[in-house]
């Protein structure tokens, strides 16, 4: 398919993403109310509630450092749930094949997808900050990066979550990387403690998790602080939403569990 | 001028079983083409291949001159397909299924609304517009799944099974409309069990068994070709000799029921037949004329494979 990578259908492309926010519309009770139900909570019981015992991390109050590895941990876990439920839920009610017998391209599918990730996972980070805003008076001081990796990490995980949509043979499967791999790595990653906090040991495996590096550059934008240069863990988010996009794009082309 | 579908030694296997085995057919403009064969034929395979649902193993595949694997995204404007199985978006209302659906092959606007909304009427479902298709009754849904199918005014509409499972009445409702459609120009493909169907619909018939081809032709050159007519004529006294018109025909005496059967009759030949035997003294009780449906020829054809 020589023009699978062309950009030649932009109403299409637009329908598909206007498409995949009713999508998110119409499942709000899972999509957009818990994530900030959830943060309400965090906020209260580990930052206002124990947080008020910790002096100050990265010298904001504990509960101000909270907020941003909460938009993280919720901006991951949405972006990789919707895409991958939409992408498999398309393939197993076959709904899918309105797109595939369209003059749509893969890359034009796989945008579609990930644009819609964006725009829903700016909607939560945006909802999130509101209740950070009034909860514990926390707001970026650098939006350039706020929005950049936003951004970044709803593609790379956009990209994660249609390629397990594609590999999936049932929900268990899209599952299975929400529970043994983003929520431990996140839990891990930094959302609730700085990595000086943790002992020598435990930082050094933190370099290997990737979460890490994303919910460290988030807060940069909020503390100005990081635990690993800014260059350093915004250069790993890009080589990882890279990869992933690309792995995403070569199944898509090829037709994997799309075109029998 | 092109053919409106040319396909040309198309192949797919999955693993060792080979679905399709090397097909090639022509369906030219405005035909109403029939597409028949039993389960697991390779119908529906060789339709996916052609709206892009499949990848072919081998073989080329052109719509309107316009070649599927280089001029993919011209070709597939080109298709409207319904398909076998209910494929609708739940999460849009059944006015969205066809905007939406308008959107993905590169259209929007009012004139899109308005043809949607004519559609929804033309096809009985406009009071169901804001429901999701759920909600809808089988013969509504069979309805707007030809209804998506003609939203970006196809040249080409591929009809997967379209009168499985609906009643007699929608069924013929369905069929008028498939003629009007053909009649305004637009070339047809049909898959269908019923072979009534497809032999009072298509002007040519395709049957396909175990992804091969076994018939390609005219729909009444293949039941002329094929099938067989029987003459039967009952008379009230006893049968001594056979009209000449008839000899040479295969002709069975029935003593018990005083009937002579004859095969291979053409229908030309009956009239001077009955003359003749009134000629020869027979009091004709009864003549029955039976030709072989397409049916009679699928199965045969089918039963040989």
């Amino acid at each position: 398919m020589m023009d699978a990578l062309g950009f030649r259908n932009p109403v299409g492309l637009a329908t598909l993403v206007k498409r995949e926010l009713v999508r998110t519309y119409k499942v709000i009770n899972q999509v957009i109310w818990p994530p900030i139900i959830t943060t309400v909570l965090y906020v209260l019981v580990f930052g206002l509630g124990l947080g008020s015992r910790v002096q100050s991390v990265q010298g904001v109050p504990y509960a101000a450092f909270l907020i941003p590895g909460l938009i993280m941990l919720q901006v991951i876990d949405q972006t990789y749930g919707e895409s991958s439920s939409s992408l498999f839920q398309g393939r197993f009610m076959a709904s899918i094949q309105e797109l595939l017998v369209a003059p749509l391209s893969a890359v034009e599918m796989v945008t579609g997808f990930i644009v819609a990730a964006i725009m829903r996972a700016l909607l939560i980070a945006f909802l999130i900050l509101g209740v950070g805003f009034l909860m514990v008076h926390t707001m970026p001081t650098n939006w350039p990066l706020y929005f950049l990796m936003t951004t970044l990490v709803a593609t790379l995980f956009s990209a994660i979550g249609i390629i397990f949509g594609l590999f999936a043979e049932k929900f268990d499967h899209i599952a299975v990387f929400t529970t043994f791999v983003i929520t431990p790595l996140v839990f891990v990653g930094g959302v609730f403690t700085s990595a000086q906090f943790l002992p020598p040991l435990v930082r050094q495996l933190s370099l290997f998790n990737p979460m890490f590096y994303m919910i460290d550059a988030f807060r940069f934008a909020f503390t100005g602080r990081s635990d690993v240069p800014l260059e350093v863990s915004i250069g790993i988010v890009i080589a990882l939403t890279v990869v992933s996009v690309a792995v995403a794009l070569r199944l898509t082309i090829s037709g994997f569990k799309l075109r029998v | 001028m092109t053919p409106a579908l040319r396909i040309r030694d198309l192949r797919k296997n999955y693993g060792d079983f080979v679905a399709v085995d090397g097909i090639s057919l022509d369906v030219e403009r405005g035909d109403f083409f029939g597409f028949l064969g039993p389960n697991g034929a390779g119908k529906t395979t060789t339709i996916n291949a052609v709206v892009g649902l499949a990848t072919p193993t081998s073989g080329s595949i052109e719509v309107f001159g316009y070649d599927n694997a280089r001029s993919w995204r011209e070709s597939r404007r080109l298709i409207g397909l319904s398909p076998q199985e209910y494929n609708f978006d739940r999460y849009l209302s059944i006015r969205d299924v066809l905007i939406y659906q308008a959107g993905y092959y590169g259209l929007r606007g009012a004139a899109v609304r308005a043809f949607a909304d004519d559609l929804l009427e033309r096809f009985g479902l406009a009071s169901k517009a804001g429901d999701t298709f759920v909600k809808l009754s089988g013969g509504m849904k069979r309805r707007l799944s030809l209804a998506r199918a003609l939203i970006h005014r196809p040249d080409l509409l591929i009809l997967d099974e379209p009168t499985a499972g609906v009643d007699v009445e929608l069924r013929i409702e369905l069929w008028t409309l498939l003629r009007e459609l053909n009649a305004g120009g637009a070339t047809i493909i049909l898959t269908t069990h019923y072979l009534e169907e497809a032999e009072s619909m298509c002007r040519n018939i395709a049957i396909i068994e175990g992804g091969k081809l076994l018939a390609l032709e005219p729909t009444e050159r293949l039941l002329a070709r094929r099938g067989s007519t029987t003459l039967s004529v009952t008379v009230r006294n006893a049968v001594l000799d056979v009209p000449a018109t008839l000899l040479g025909r295969g002709a069975r005496y029935d003593a018990a029921t005083r009937t002579m059967r004859f095969e291979g009759v053409d229908p030309a030949a009956i009239a001077p037949a009955l003359a003749e035997l009134v000629a020869l003294g027979y009091e004709i009780e009864n003549v029955d004329f039976k030709r072989s449906s397409l049916q009679d020829v699928f199965l045969d054809l089918v039963g040989h494979a």
